[in-house]
């Protein structure tokens, strides 16, 4: 069955090969090469959509980007996806597509209520109406929503994956018409890297449409022939499908390449989307131009549509969307649509032209035909309601402001209409030039450079096609010289085109009406977003004056589209309302994207277990098998505690702290920061970076060490060993590790580089086993047969060289449990093969791995800070009741010195490091309540200091806090309170931080 | 050291796996007959030490070059190699040497051979080397869509010598060097590993991609 406004095959379809597809779940029939929106008009459909405010009855305009009507919702179920412009939605076999705007139907739409009511709803309406009262809006936005048909989410996981890619090219052509192909053919010539890309489906841009002839070829034979030719460089990369959304600093560019689309929602081509993430050295952009509408009375009834988008659709898809044509025109150019149309065998009832004398060629060529041409005239109203049925034409002065004869009624279903055209300034706007007026074309030509590129073609203001290949060379030829390549001369001879002898063409931005404009039927100038001419003067009228106020207040290319239609236009009905010239109003600034840009394609590969980097130790595969629950630690994925079959997270971690303190714990400390630092003056270096003193520190040798910033601050702490003369090994905390690399060398590289000392990090090298408890010596002591572990040889701080299950290793006898324990750090190739070696040797002992959950209630324990949870970047030594580690009489300072002497160091009721005990043993205070000194005080209360651990101790029996209290050191035996956010309060009694062993016995057993 | 202790490359978790082609008529096939256009190698585990020194000191340059037979680099982002060893430049002062030699063979031969100011640190268990190579499209799309770097820029490798660049890899870092055969050598981190491991096999999912090597040597 053949479509009702099939012509046959377009210059880009084959009628042969059609292809099946549904529009609101009735199947229709496209042929291959339509986009959705040829395959509608082809088969009679034009009314698509209801409009976002009014909800007037809305048809397709356009055949691109500029679209602002046919917003359709594709697929559905996990894969769909909202507010795609038909024009740019290539069909497939199966193609479900639904419009978005019209609720709940397109043919018959409730909102259309509000259509009678238009005057109801002026600009700034939704500013008016449904800001008060504040808690409605919720309310509101859910209705505005679905009435203004924005599309739905789909609510599954994308099943799609998407792309990024890096690029780099000497030469960056942004669009594939006429100018951008000769501008790419010339740098690709010279030997410049080239990627040229085209939103479209298919190169070409204005040529795919285009009768013109060039090199005695018709332009679509010519325009095969050049893309073959490019695609045949080695250095060029061609991008159909690709959207160049943004233009960012350093002439870093977005183009998104549409990869799967076309092919159906399902199709599997690997990613869907790609973004490019494009470095050029040079960028052409050659991004065509938009033809500007004309504004006239009910300008927006299905059937008012762009001269260019009807010859479009005739001459590329084989389709005519309609039977009588009516042309309206402001210029030469649109003639040519008059001409194709006739030569599709439809009737032009009329040309209908503003100017009073119009003569180019074009006009000769359709007089020619026979077709009337009305001259001085305009179609001031269409008339029809789902349909256009009639123009309302009238005689209008010279200027164009006023009818000045009478109205002739004529019949037709198609109007045409061209006010000109504007550039495509949209990137070159991204960059901050600002475009600039220019009378001579009528339209905004992109600004000054602000990077190294430049506008040819259309989208520079050139029309016609010699002068876009003219431009397009010479831009080629001059960005790859720039590049590096070439001298700036032309390789190819410019392509031969018959020059077509144009007037100029008038400015005309609202059509009069016998009625004023805010009288007269609305005269649209934003379809998508129901922006009229009269509610722009309203907008004046109540005081708005700048370009950037009336557009958010009236919402005028807000849409979508981004107003690529409407904003010319409405900044010249702006303009006249302030009474003053387009130039002196300007336009609003383009800012990206250029057309929506889906989330997945910024998002890329980086989602789900790929989102960020997973950092695992040598024995993360063992923690697995074991069924270890993780915690996220930096990067690292660090065992957090081992369940047991049906254990919960107290049950297993009571049991891992008892093992720890009753036998013998193992704990993967691989994730800890190693420096290795070397050097003549390593030591003095050390010595300046941490509070105490490492000048006496001998090899085999081990000392804690506290780091402060500059404000005497703590900011990382850890073990330093020395290895051997002028070598040591410093332990830095997991989280701390890149940080403090960072740290010693910016001190050595900016402050000290006369210090001779070299940093390289080895956290990655060492795995690390831990193993601590009574039964820790007995333990290793099967396991190494070379070292003499008795407690005289091998003492507290100490570490020696040995084998461990056949490994060589480091043995540092550490304790960050207060138990004997022993780091054992070998080669990571070798981590889980002395792990295993370990856990083996402890069978007899019930040797029981523990997480950091454990490590953490057991430092608790013994009182031991860590750094960033029991300090905030606020604490001081002292603070943390640790000025036994502090130093102050080391013959050079060390960094945060002398900021430990400030009035604020030194002063009373520093938040100092306390013990908690609640009274009631089983309660545990949750970590980061407040502290206040009277329970019974009214809110607001003073807040004394906050709780910065709080653990379940099962070895102590009752709950344990570390907090930060005011004074806190001098508070021993008073008792605070920390008020919930439920309304409860726990009481508890400041005590020693240190809860366990006191002495510090346990860690010398024998 | 004992040969019966298991040693466990950074990669081992990741040998013999492979990404599902996604599109057979999209991906290419390597060589046209192997079945995956990208094969990741991990080297056996070899020595990787990183030297400090001063390369303005022509005593120290001749005796790292005595030892390796390798002229130290200093130009910028550079490497030389031979069959046993290769060193990459790192920075003014810092290079690293990876090794067939063991690693503390070597670091004896060159303490033996230097003095003053040096530093001389074992990686060996903190990174491993992984070859990529394939058909050129995906080797090139993977590499654009890994790193931001631009390595189409660099000049093509030769037999002992070519260029290196730290830099990002996906979101983990990476040693990153060309070959003369056209395909790149990259020094990862032990902890990063699976990451990379994980991101390569997702990455080149539309060509097909394979990861090899020994899982115990």
């Amino acid at each position: 069955m053949k479509a009702v406004n099939r012509l046959g095959s377009g210059a880009r379809t084959d009628s042969a090969k059609t292809i099946n597809f549904t529009y609101n779940g009735k199947p229709l029939q496209g042929v291959a090469g339509d986009t959705l929106a040829s395959a509608l008009l082809a088969n009679g459909v034009n009314l698509v959509g209801r409009s976002f405010k009014y909800s007037r009855p809305r048809g397709i305009v356009g055949h691109g980007a500029e679209e602002p009507n046919a917003i359709m919702q594709i697929g559905s179920g996990a894969g769909t996806v909202p507010n795609l412009k038909a024009t740019q939605v290539e069909l497939y076999e199966g193609l479900e597509a639904a419009s978005v705007n019209g609720w709940p139907s397109v043919n018959f739409d409730l909102m259309a209520i509000t259509g009678w009511f238009g005057r109801l709803m002026p600009p700034g309406f939704y500013y008016k109406t449904f800001m008060y009262p504040a808690k409605l809006w919720m309310t509101y936005e859910h209705f505005i929503r679905k009435a203004a048909g924005l599309g739905s989410s789909p609510v599954q996981n994308d099943p799609d994956s998407y792309d990024k890619l890096n690029q780099h090219c000497d030469v960056l052509v942004i669009g594939a018409g006429p100018a951008g192909l000769t501008a790419a053919r010339e740098a690709a010539r010279a030997g410049a890297r080239v990627i040229i890309a085209d939103e479209q489906s298919e190169f070409g841009g204005s040529l795919l449409a285009s009768t013109d002839i060039i090199d005695g070829l018709p332009a679509t034979e010519w325009l095969d022939a050049i893309v073959a030719e490019l695609q045949g460089f080695a250095n060029v990369q061609t991008l159909p499908r690709s959207t160049a959304f943004g233009y960012y600093d350093h002439n870093f560019v977005g183009i998104l390449e549409r990869r799967s689309d076309h092919l159906g929602l399902t199709a599997k081509t690997g990613a869907r989307q790609r973004l490019h993430r494009v470095r050029a050295k040079q960028v052409v952009l050659a991004a065509g131009a938009f033809e500007r509408p004309l504004v006239f009375a009910h300008n927006d009834i299905p059937g008012v549509m762009q001269a260019s988008s009807v010859s479009t659709y005739v001459n590329r898809y084989g389709v005519a969307p309609g039977n009588d044509l009516l042309l309206f025109t402001t210029n030469d150019n649109a003639y040519q649509t008059a001409i194709d149309w006739h030569n599709a065998g439809r009737t032009v009832v009329a040309v209908v032209d503003s100017r009073l004398n119009p003569t180019g060629e074009r006009v000769a060529a359709v007089t020619a035909l026979g077709i009337q041409v009305m001259a001085g005239h305009g179609v001031i109203e269409a008339q029809g309601g789902k349909r256009v049925k009639r123009a309302l034409v009238a005689q209008l002065n010279a200027e164009g402001t006023q009818v000045i004869g009478p109205v002739t009624k004529i019949a037709c279903d198609l109007i045409a209409s061209s006010g000109g055209w504007s550039p495509a300034v949209h990137l070159s706007s991204h960059t901050g030039a600002k475009p600039q007026w220019d009378a001579s074309i009528v339209g905004f030509r992109p600004g000054k450079s602000q990077q190294q590129e430049r506008s040819v073609g259309a989208c520079g203001g050139t029309y016609t096609l010699r002068g876009c290949f003219e431009e397009g060379a010479s831009a080629g030829a001059q960005a790859a010289m720039l590049a590096g390549f070439g001298d700036d001369s032309l390789m190819f001879p410019v392509p031969e085109v018959l020059d077509i002898q144009e007037q100029p063409q008038q400015a005309l931005f609202l059509v009069p009406h016998t009625k004023s404009t805010s009288r007269a039927p609305s005269q649209f100038v934003d379809l998508q977003l129901d922006v009229s001419a009269s509610g722009i003067e309203l907008a004046v009228r109540e005081g708005l004056e700048s370009v950037e106020h009336i557009k958010r207040y009236t919402a005028m290319g807000f849409g979508t589209d981004q107003g690529k239609l409407g904003n010319i236009n409405g900044m010249a009905i702006l303009a006249n309302a302030l009474g003053q010239s387009i130039a002196e109003t300007g336009t609003t600034i383009f800012r990206p994207s250029y057309t929506p840009t889906t989330f997945g394609a910024i998002a890329g590969r980086d989602v789900g277990e790929l989102f960020d980097a997973e950092r695992y130790t040598a024995v993360h595969r063992w923690h697995v098998e074991q069924g270890a629950m993780f915690e996220d630690v930096g990067q690292w994925k660090r065992p957090w505690y081992f369940p047991k079959q049906g254990e919960t997270m107290q049950e297993a971690v009571d049991r891992e702290c008892l093992a720890v303190r009753s036998s013998v714990g193992i704990l993967d400390a691989s994730t800890l920061g190693k420096i290795d630092i070397q050097g003549p003056d390593a030591a003095e270096f050390i010595t300046r970076m941490y509070t105490n003193s490492y000048l006496k520190l001998a090899p085999g040798k081990c000392r804690y060490g506290v780091m402060l910033k500059e404000d005497g601050m703590i900011f990382d702490d850890g073990v330093c060993a020395c290895l051997a003369e002028n070598h040591y090994l410093m332990f830095t905390t997991t989280g701390g590790a890149a940080a403090v690399m960072a740290w010693l060398e910016l001190w050595k590289q900016t402050e000290w580089p006369d210090l001779q000392v070299y940093f390289t990090s080895v956290t990655d090298h060492w795995s690390t086993a831990t193993i601590t408890g009574p039964n820790a010596r007995k333990v290793l002591a099967k396991v190494c047969d070379d070292l003499d572990l008795s407690a005289d040889s091998f003492q507290f701080m100490d570490w020696r060289e040995g084998t461990v299950a056949g490994a060589k290793a480091r043995v540092f006898r550490i304790s960050f449990t207060g138990e004997l324990s022993y780091e054992i750090n070998v080669p990571a190739h070798y981590g889980r093969h002395v792990w295993e070696a370990l856990m083996e040797a402890g069978e007899e002992f019930d040797i029981t791995a523990y997480g950091t959950e454990s490590m953490h209630v057991l430092r608790a324990e013994k009182g031991f800070i860590i750094v960033g949870q029991d300090t905030d970047g606020s604490m001081t030594p002292a603070d943390m009741n640790m000025d036994w580690v502090v130093n102050k009489n080391k013959a050079f300072s060390f960094i945060g010195k002398r900021s430990l002497e400030r009035s604020d160091s030194v002063r009373e009721n520093r938040k100092q490091l306390v013990g908690l005990k609640t009274l009631d043993g089983a309660e545990v205070i949750p970590e980061g309540s407040q502290i206040v000194f009277d329970s019974k005080q009214q809110i607001p209360m003073s807040m004394q200091g906050h709780v910065t651990s709080s653990y379940y101790s099962a070895n102590m029996g009752h709950s344990i806090a570390l907090a930060v209290v005011k004074g806190g050191h001098s508070r021993l035996g008073q008792t605070v309170y920390c008020p919930l956010a439920n309304g409860r309060t726990i009481a508890a009694e400041i005590v020693s931080s240190v809860f366990y062993d006191p002495q510090g016995e346990r860690q010398h057993v024998e | 050291m004992s040969n019966n202790i298991k040693r466990e490359s950074p990669l081992k978790y990741f040998h013999r796996l492979s990404s599902k082609v996604a599109n057979r008529s999209v991906g290419e096939l390597f060589n046209g007959e192997a079945e995956f256009a990208l094969v990741v190698q991990e080297s056996p585990v070899i020595s990787h030490l990183n030297l400090r020194g001063d390369a303005n000191d022509q005593l120290f340059c001749s005796a790292v070059a005595e030892v390796l037979g390798l002229m130290v680099p200093r130009q910028p982002g550079t490497y030389h190699c031979n069959s046993e060893h290769s060193i990459y430049w790192l920075g003014p002062d810092e290079w690293l040497l990876v090794s067939q030699l063991a690693a503390d063979e070597l670091e004896t031969r060159l303490r033996k051979n230097l003095s003053g100011h040096i530093s001389i640190v074992d990686l060996s268990g903190g990174q491993t080397l992984i070859n990529l190579r394939g058909k050129p499209k995906a080797l090139r799309t993977v590499m654009k869509k890994s790193s931001v770097y631009d390595f189409e820029a660099w000049p093509l490798a030769e037999a002992d010598c070519g260029r290196c660049a730290r830099t990002t890899f996906a979101k983990a870092g990476a040693l990153i060097s060309n070959r003369a055969d056209g395909s790149y050598d990259l020094v990862i981190r032990r902890s990063f590993a699976d990451y990379i491991g994980q991101w390569l096999l997702d990455a080149s999912q539309e060509f097909g991609c394979r990861i090899e090597g020994d899982s115990v040597n």
